[in-house]
């Protein structure tokens, strides 16, 4: 699939990787819905988006962008261990890629959500795996933290990957959809 | 007084500003390699005395840059209440983790011992430190200079078919357009606070709805990011741009005595730091 | 007759106070605008004028002097925003970006919505506003929006603004970027706004010819300042003025300049494409 890196998959992880730096360090990138940290985070979402748009190659620069920005933005000791705050990163994009390519002959609409949650789920639990074997935290906590963490990052980040492709990909479905104002209220 | 929508301000990521000191005028692949050993030099060193020894070495670091030390301050402004949730958080979770030293006070599960308040004020000094020495870093260097450095540093591992000049290209492309992008979330959020956006109300528990409440802002982001990298996809096929053909370059570096005593004396220093005992 | 309804007294602004990018962006601009007037705010790139547009609706609190809109003083720290807002439509530059639904009638219905208003009402400042800014309400309101022509999507746009059904419009150049076409449509529905709606107009522009053609009264920036104040036809007759702050005329009044500096009588102040086409038939009649 990868044949080396193109003028477009140059220009368009460092277009998305502008993005994930900039939503890190303001507070755009922490959308206030209940988890563990008290906010869901998506920074994660640009690494998604250009794993889906233009390949695993761009999906893990994407990665690296944000794991360097959020290990030098990093407020919490947890995140200023590199282990933890880069190398997880870098999967992100490259699991929502082969997700995204092994169910786009299914269903196009289906493929971006499931990449969507697959790849914020990979961002949750491998950070978490790293913390623990770092030591950060016992393994139980870990687990809780993935399920009220990861599970509504992921809804996030399936709501605004699907949002964002599909708008950039024009996969239309004119006609069908109608406006929240048609039809009749009388 | 009206911050409320002025993001540009508060970001100190890819702003350069030309002083022409002694710290701008050094070769950036040096620079880079001394800013690297300092970060690390900092990110182990956890005694009290060896972190205020950094600290001075921002302080003297920006003196010497001739840059005013508030572009410093304002990259840690927006990080204090963080700073202060963390040293909370420290104090009253961290008695388990950071074991050992004198205990002052125990109540259930919070401990406060000599090594949690140390944790607290080494990582609340370290961050400071690290914004104080990327602010150096970033306003003394020129982001083309930044990323030859960067690329240079890299360069052995051409060798083993690692795409180093792209991936310098795609960090020279996303530092350069952070700031724009800033400027266009800046006017975004204005544009729809005309229309009577407001972010972040609602019931916490809905997720969607909360999330869709950011739409506002960060579709038109994202499309406004991506048709510019189609108008700059367009520009370089334009002008011919092959990636990893081998090209010249404009600046030449030369390595001087100078740049290898930076190196030399960030060595010591962060040596220095670490040896430091307390 | 004349109410006013936006005046700003001795309005300052500085950026980046206290830093060596320290910049005075207003400086004691003093103007007042009356009901149902079409305004022009002209200066170059950097003259505060978009600065100046940010006060009238709030997104900027004066840093010194005052701003009073339709008896609201922006000043207030109590004052109700979203109400100001809702008086005053504020229109960025190439406000297409702002659109983020996917349908049409979604993103003109957008700020409707968020008002707390019932559908039906909703609907019905939405079908009022797009076919305002002539869209076909029935045939538009469920087209995807990127789906749009340039021109198109700064209609809707216009649309999603307007659908809050504000006293005064502000718009920062309306037509940059369109071409002819949508260009004269788009100000012949601004002029139509003006005249028909009864909305208070104000808009900046690099454009002469736009300005020449909608406006009543013209304000001239400057370095931060208003400069100068008149109707297009006082301000274009004069030329020094307008060389002095870098600021263009009209092609026609050009012409006339030229004209007048080769020995012949015509009058500048005429400037009209029609007046000065009858002022040069009668020149080369004679």
């Amino acid at each position: 699939m990868e044949k080396g890196l193109t003028v477009r998959k140059i220009v368009i992880a460092g277009v998305l990787g502008a993005i994930a730096i900039l939503l890190g360090v303001t507070r755009l990138g922490f959308i206030p819905v209940p988890t563990a940290a008290g906010n869901a985070t998506i920074l994660h979402i640009p690494a998604i988006i250009g794993g889906i748009m233009e390949g695993w190659g761009v999906g893990l620069i994407i990665g690296l962008i944000f794991g360097v920005s959020s290990f030098l933005n990093a407020t919490v000791p947890l995140f200023k261990d590199p282990l933890v705050a880069i190398l997880p990163r870098l999967f992100i994009g490259v699991v929502a890629y082969f997700t995204y390519v092994g169910l786009r002959q299914f269903n196009q609409y289906a493929a971006i959500g499931v990449a969507g949650f697959v790849g914020s789920m990979t961002n949750t639990i491998l950070v978490l795996v790293m913390a623990v074997i770092r030591g950060y935290m016992p393994a139980g906590v870990a687990a809780t933290v993935a399920v009220t963490s990861g599970i509504p990052e992921a809804i996030v980040s399936v709501i605004v990957t699907l949002a964002v492709v599909v708008a950039w990909k024009k996969i239309g479905s004119s006609g069908k959809q109608k406006s929240k104002i048609s039809g009749d209220f009388k | 007084m009206s911050a409320e929508f002025e993001l540009t301000r508060n970001i100190t990521i890819g702003q350069y500003l030309p002083t022409g000191s002694v710290i701008h005028r050094l070769d950036p692949r040096y620079k880079v390699t001394a800013f690297v050993i300092m970060i690390l030099a900092i990110a182990v060193c956890n005694t009290y005395l060896g972190n205020l020894f950094a600290l001075a070495v921002c302080l003297v670091m920006f003196r010497l840059s001739h840059i005013p030390l508030h572009y410093g301050i304002s990259g840690v402004k927006p990080a204090v209440p963080f700073i202060i949730i963390l040293a909370i958080m420290q104090l009253l979770f961290y008695g388990e983790i950071a074991r050992g030293g004198t205990i002052y006070f125990q109540y259930g599960f919070v401990t406060i011992s000599s090594e949690v308040i140390r944790l607290v004020v080494v990582s609340a000094m370290r961050f400071v430190e690290v914004i104080f020495l990327s602010s150096v870093l970033t306003l003394s260097t020129s982001t083309t200079e930044l990323t030859h450095g960067m690329e240079r540093l890299l360069g052995p591992l051409e060798k083993v078919k690692f795409p180093v000049h792209a991936f310098a290209l795609i960090i020279t492309i996303a530092i350069r357009f952070v700031p724009t992008f800033a400027m266009e979330m800046e006017k975004m959020m204005k544009a729809q606070a005309s229309r009577g956006a407001d972010f972040g109300t609602g019931e916490w528990w809905r997720i969607v709805k909360r999330t869709k409440d950011m739409f506002p802002i960060i579709i038109p982001l994202f499309n406004v990011a991506l048709s510019r990298a189609e108008d700059l996809i367009l520009a370089m096929e334009a002008r011919c741009y092959t990636p990893g053909a081998a090209r010249t370059r404009y600046a030449h570096y030369r390595a001087t005595p100078k740049d290898f005593a930076a190196v030399g004396i960030c060595m010591i220093l962060a040596i220095v730091m670490l040896i430091i005992p307390w | 007759m004349k109410q006013p309804i936006l005046v700003t007294e001795h309005l300052s602004h500085v950026y980046m106070q206290g830093t060596p990018m320290e910049h005075r962006a207003l400086d004691d601009v003093s103007i007042q605008i009356d009901r149902g007037e079409c305004i022009a705010i002209i200066g170059h790139t950097g003259s505060g004028k978009s600065t100046l547009i940010q006060h009238f609706n709030g997104l900027m609190r004066p840093q010194s002097g005052s701003v009073i809109i339709n008896g609201m003083n922006v000043s207030d720290p109590k004052l109700d925003v979203k109400a100001l807002r809702r008086q005053v439509g504020l229109v960025f530059q190439n406000p297409e970006d702002q659109i983020f639904e996917k349908l049409v009638g979604d993103d003109v219905a957008y700020g409707p919505f968020k008002m707390g208003l019932p559908i039906e009402e909703v609907r019905r400042r939405v079908e009022w506003a797009m076919e305002l800014v002539g869209l076909s309400f029935e045939e538009m309101k469920d087209r995807p929006t990127f789906a749009l022509s340039g021109g198109q999507k700064r209609k809707v746009a216009l649309a999603g603004v307007l659908s809050l059904q504000p006293k005064i419009l502000v718009l920062d150049e309306p037509t940059a970027g369109l071409d002819p076409r949508s260009r004269n449509e788009l100000l012949e529905r601004i002029k139509r706004l003006n005249t028909e709606e009864r909305l208070t107009v104000i808009f900046v522009s690099h454009n002469m010819e736009e300005v020449a053609h909608l406006a009543d009264r013209v304000y001239v920036m400057a370095n931060g300042r208003a400069v100068c104040e008149g109707t297009p036809r006082s301000i274009f007759s004069n030329q020094e003025l307008l060389h002095t702050h870098h600021i263009g005329t009209p092609e026609s009044v050009d012409i006339l300049y030229r004209l007048r500096a080769e020995g012949y009588q015509v009058d500048p102040g005429a400037y009209s494409v029609d007046e000065a086409a009858d002022q040069i038939a009668h020149l080369i009649g004679r």
